[in-house]
């Protein structure tokens, strides 16, 4: 199993407990879908450009919290700066790449990159 | 060898028609397993391929791209592709994305197969 492939398990697995706790209802489950998918998105791009299969200490740190109704996801990692990304609008129908970043912006409530030195940090924000 | 996240079966209906079963999530890691296999279905004439998405369980912008990819593949030797099954997961994907306007889905494959 890939790095890749066992972070995002890592990701779904995580939402899979959130859900568990959140409760049942259409209107969590549509917010948790769209959670889901910004958390994979997002979680996708800092596992491939932040932890290269061939690095040597590979490390991505996240958290998880469901608090008073909203899920906040935070992602850490060492690795180069994404920010120039950031602003990608949502490519054309007849594209095959370029989604991720803007669905992630379409769906949460907050998407906060910060970059501190050589520390990048993804603050992932949705209510329920 | 890397972990297969998405296993995709293939069959020929009596008509014809490709039907393409991708189980599991068809995302950056298993939207390979899916461009292979559709590669594979465009092969020999005009295709008309049928992706059914019971089995996925969750699907990315990388996934949605192979479909695209697929769309393209299929239209480009004058065949057509439609979509069957899509789970509550994939139907919001497909309109948050607009992608919708261009993937007509069915409910069941049944359904796909019908005037195709």
């Amino acid at each position: 199993m890939t790095r890749l492939q066992s972070g995002l398990d890592t990701l779904h697995e995580s939402v899979e407990l959130a859900r568990r706790h959140a409760g049942a209802g259409p209107t969590h489950e549509l917010a948790l879908i769209q959670f889901e998918l910004a958390l994979a998105e997002i979680g996708t791009n800092v596992l491939l450009y932040a932890l290269p299969e061939d690095s040597i200490e590979p490390r991505v740190d996240f958290e998880l919290k469901l608090e008073a109704e909203t899920l906040t996801a935070l992602l850490t990692d060492w690795g180069p700066p994404l920010h120039n990304q950031l602003t990608q609008a949502m490519p054309g129908l007849s594209s095959e790449d370029g989604r991720g970043l803007a669905i992630a912006r379409k769906v949460l409530d907050e998407l906060g990159y910060e970059r501190e030195g050589e520390v990048n940090t993804w603050r992932l924000v949705k209510r329920l | 060898m890397d972990h297969v996240t998405l296993d995709v079966e293939s069959r020929k209906t009596d008509t014809g028609v490709t039907v393409l079963a991708p189980v599991g999530r068809l995302d950056v890691v298993g939207a390979p397993a899916l461009k292979e296999a559709v590669s594979e279905a465009v092969k020999d004439g005009q295709p008309r391929l049928i992706i059914d998405l019971e089995g996925v369980s969750f699907v990315d912008s990388s996934g949605l791209g192979s479909v695209v990819a697929a769309l393209k593949q299929v239209r480009s030797s004058k065949g057509d592709l439609r979509l069957a099954a899509p789970n509550q997961q994939v139907r919001v994907v497909l309109e948050l994305t607009t992608l919708d306007r261009v993937f007509p889905y069915y409910a069941t494959v049944e359904e796909a197969l019908t005037d195709f």
